[in-house]
């Protein structure tokens, strides 16, 4: 009970001393403030691209592919298609027609806005019955592509993006003009998606087969009696995957780079935030010298000298980390971040604050450990002569 | 240079301070290293990028395919060394994520010239000898563990004439590819077996790899070839090579801003740190920097010396930093093919560190020059 109290006194003591000697307390607090600072703005990107992936990919969605290929990549014929068609687990529209949207995908060249540097994008053919299979798909602007015509409609991502996609922008494609009709999307996060009608695109590029088939389950528990349907039916050569983990699949390599570079580099500026923690401390407890020994002559116990020290240096790391994630907030939320073609914004949420903080406490706590035990340590009498 | 064992022993004189800025320095500079040398390394492997190969493809768009016997025609433009027909497949490997692309390449005189693969001389004789034979990209065979004289089978969207789009080729041997604009997963078919064994899209290509005297020229002959096949039913487009490399690295410019926003975060926090240091270390020497005042060091020496004690110990940590960058470097490239770390960033680097050093030890060095002798010592 001594010690607690001994504690909070030398805690009050120690806080108000810093008002004296603020650059060795300021270089800890910046110091935590860079790391977790760079630690949430970078985790923040993983988190980004996270939602998106889990934003569009609700259960009852499935995507069929040929055996063997990716799902898009494959051949699928107008056989195969009325065979999923007539399968009983799959979802009716108003009016009464299975949700199979038969795809084709064709990687299509655009010009980034601003640099005008080319990318390619993929352009989605599909059946108009895209709308009853994404039944949150919004026009801000114009509207869907007629069937047969050569129209675009394409997500607001892409207009952010890329140049040349307003309404009424012709685009050429495989030599003919086609007319960008509607934009879609509820706010303009997402990656760019562009659809057009598959049977006019498949007329376009010569082909007479689909790339793949999205579908709608009755309900997210009928996947694994669609999966084992398609399995057992020897006139198919196809397989179900839910949207879910196609999408996963597809975030993979993005996920895992982002996952690797933000806690190496978070790591490595920890380790500097600690070691100049460390330095300052030594230098605050350097100049408490007298001070911790008088404390020490008139009773003040090692344990709640070594306890005053460590808890100072965690809550400086606290300010820090509290600054750091609030800039990393004020700087990056919301920014959009297009690496590797793929387009989402920065998400700082309370989870990575939390993970920044834990992070900007065990800097403190490492940090205070050597400069605790030698203010704990310090020899009084040798101390005190030095007066 | 006589000097220099006073600042050593001002450096030693708190040895855990001075290991603990060194090591934090060192770290910063390690970071500095790594991000500073991803960025240029890329805008380094653009500029490596073999100015003097085109590709060739459709106007429409890449991937639609050309027929073969244009190659005549574009060796013919002038300033076109030699034009060589490429068909490129997707291909994959016992399951759809472990994914492989065919290049079928007629083995013409000179066609390895208009490459950036490394290939030995007996596996180049071996391919154009085995009908069946491919060449693998080392990564590649590596990765899923085929050896010379395999027999690799590899489903494609390529329909054979016996109804199968599988295909089985023997492995003759592996190459190495300069070129930093993916290519990891080639496997290199020979053009003719594949066009005889196949149904459809016979005697056609995606594209033509062509090899241009005059790397200067690339504009030109671009140009050139393109306005022969205008207005006709196969118009074409020409790009260099290195062109195209500047689209491929286009994913490490979109990281730019974050590279530059942690370099200058770590900076910063380094900044504040050696000024903490230096300013701590200034104050517990008042007295020793009057007694050096006083026999005769000018206030200039002074402030020369403290700069100087900061200078070496930033520049030496950052030179360790930016030595563990080099060694890490392989590492963190792994996730950006073929770039190496450029020297003139370790040049920038230890540039850095010196300005560091002289920034932060600027305000402890003029309070040291400005130190008054008489009140120093009378504190004492």
């Amino acid at each position: 009970m001594r010690t607690l109290r001994q504690f909070f006194a030398l805690l009050g003591v120690s806080l108000s001393g810093l008002a004296l000697r603020p650059w060795p307390a300021l270089t800890i607090v910046i110091g935590v403030t860079c790391a977790v600072g760079v630690l949430v703005s970078m985790l923040a990107m993983g988190s980004g691209a996270r939602r998106q992936e889990v934003s569009y990919a609700h259960d009852d969605l499935v995507a069929v592919a040929e055996v063997g290929q990716r799902p898009l990549f494959g051949n699928i014929s107008r056989d195969d298609v009325t065979a999923v068609e007539d399968s009983p687990y799959i979802r009716r529209d108003r009016d009464g027609r299975p949700i199979v949207v038969r795809e084709l995908m064709i990687p299509i060249e655009s010009r980034r806005r601003g640099t005008g540097a080319r990318i390619f994008t993929p352009l989605i053919g599909v059946t108009p019955n895209i709308t009853a299979y994404q039944p949150q798909m919004r026009f801000t602007a114009g509207r869907m592509f007629r069937s047969g015509m050569h129209e675009l409609a394409v997500s607001n991502t892409c207009t952010r993006l890329l140049s040349g996609f307003e309404i009424g922008d012709r685009r050429s494609i495989r030599g003919m003009p086609w007319t960008v009709v509607g934009h879609f999307g509820a706010d303009d996060e997402g990656q760019c998606t562009m659809f057009a009608d598959v049977n006019a695109l498949m007329s376009a590029f010569a082909r007479d087969t689909y790339g793949g088939l999205a579908v709608r389950l009755r309900s997210p528990a009928d996947f694994a009696a669609l999966s084992a349907a398609l399995k057992a039916d020897p006139a198919v050569h196809l397989f179900a995957q839910r949207q879910r983990t196609v999408m996963a699949d597809s975030f993979k390599g993005l996920n895992s780079l982002l996952d690797f570079a933000s806690y190496f580099v978070g790591t490595i500026m920890a380790i500097g935030g600690t070691l100049g923690a460390i330095n300052s401390l030594y230098a605050i407890v350097d100049s408490r010298r007298r001070e911790l020994a008088t404390l020490r002559a008139i009773g003040f116990r090692p344990g709640a000298i070594v306890a005053s020290t460590l808890c100072e240096s965690m809550l400086l790391a606290l300010v820090g980390a509290l600054i750091g994630a609030a800039l990393a907030w004020m700087f990056f939320s919301g920014l959009a971040a297009s690496p590797f073609g793929y387009s989402f914004k920065l998400d700082v949420t309370p989870a990575l604050v939390l993970i920044g903080v834990m992070w900007a406490l065990i800097m403190g706590l490492i940090g205070g450990l050597l400069p605790a035990a030698r203010a704990a340590r310090v020899s009084v009498t040798a101390a005190l002569r030095a007066v | 240079m006589k000097y220099l064992p006073l600042i050593w022993m001002g450096l030693w004189r708190k040895r855990g301070r001075t290991v603990l800025i060194f090591l934090q320095v060192a770290v910063a500079f390690t970071l500095f290293g790594v991000l500073q040398g991803l960025k240029t390394g890329a805008e380094h492997a653009i500029a490596a990028a073999r100015a003097d190969l085109l590709i060739v493809h459709s106007r429409l768009n890449f991937g639609i395919p050309l027929p073969i016997g244009l190659v005549e025609q574009i060796r013919s433009v002038p300033g076109v060394a030699e034009a060589i027909p490429v068909d490129l497949a997707p291909a994959t490997y016992q399951k759809p994520d472990q994914r492989a692309v065919l290049v079928a390449i007629r083995p013409d005189p000179g066609w390895l010239s208009a490459f950036t693969y490394t290939i030995s001389p007996a596996y180049v004789r071996a391919f154009r000898a085995t009908r069946t034979g491919v060449l693998v990209n080392a990564d590649l065979a590596k990765q899923y563990g085929w050896k010379v004289g395999d027999r690799i089978p590899l489903k494609t969207s390529v329909m054979q004439r016996n109804g199968s789009s599988d295909w089985t080729f023997d492995m003759v041997g592996t190459f190495t590819d300069s070129d930093i604009a993916g290519g990891g997963r080639n496997i290199l078919v020979n053009y003719d077996y594949m066009n005889e064994a196949r149904v459809g899209g016979k005697d056609t290509v995606t594209h033509f790899t062509v090899r241009i005297t005059d790397p200067r020229a690339a504009a030109a002959v671009s140009d050139a070839i393109d306005a022969r096949f205008a207005n006709s039913s196969n118009e074409t487009r020409s790009e260099s090579v290195r062109e195209m490399a500047q689209e491929n690295l286009q994913s490490i410019g979109d990281l730019e801003f974050l590279i530059r926003a942690v370099v200058a975060a770590v900076l910063a926090a380094l900044l504040f740190a050696t000024a903490t240091m230096m300013t701590q270390s200034v104050r517990e020497r008042t007295s020793e920097i009057a007694v050096l005042k006083t026999v005769g060091f000018t206030n200039g020496a002074v402030f020369a010396l403290t700069l100087a004690e900061s200078a070496v110990i930033c520049v030496m940590a950052g030179g360790m930093g930016l030595a563990m960058a080099t060694l890490a470097f392989p590492y963190a490239s792994t996730f950006v093919h073929g770039i190496s770390m450029p020297w003139n960033i370790v040049i920038l680097g230890l540039v850095s560190a010196l300005a560091v050093a002289l920034i932060s030890a600027a305000v402890p060095a003029a309070l040291a020059a400005r130190l008054e002798v008489v009140a120093a010592l009378a504190e004492r």
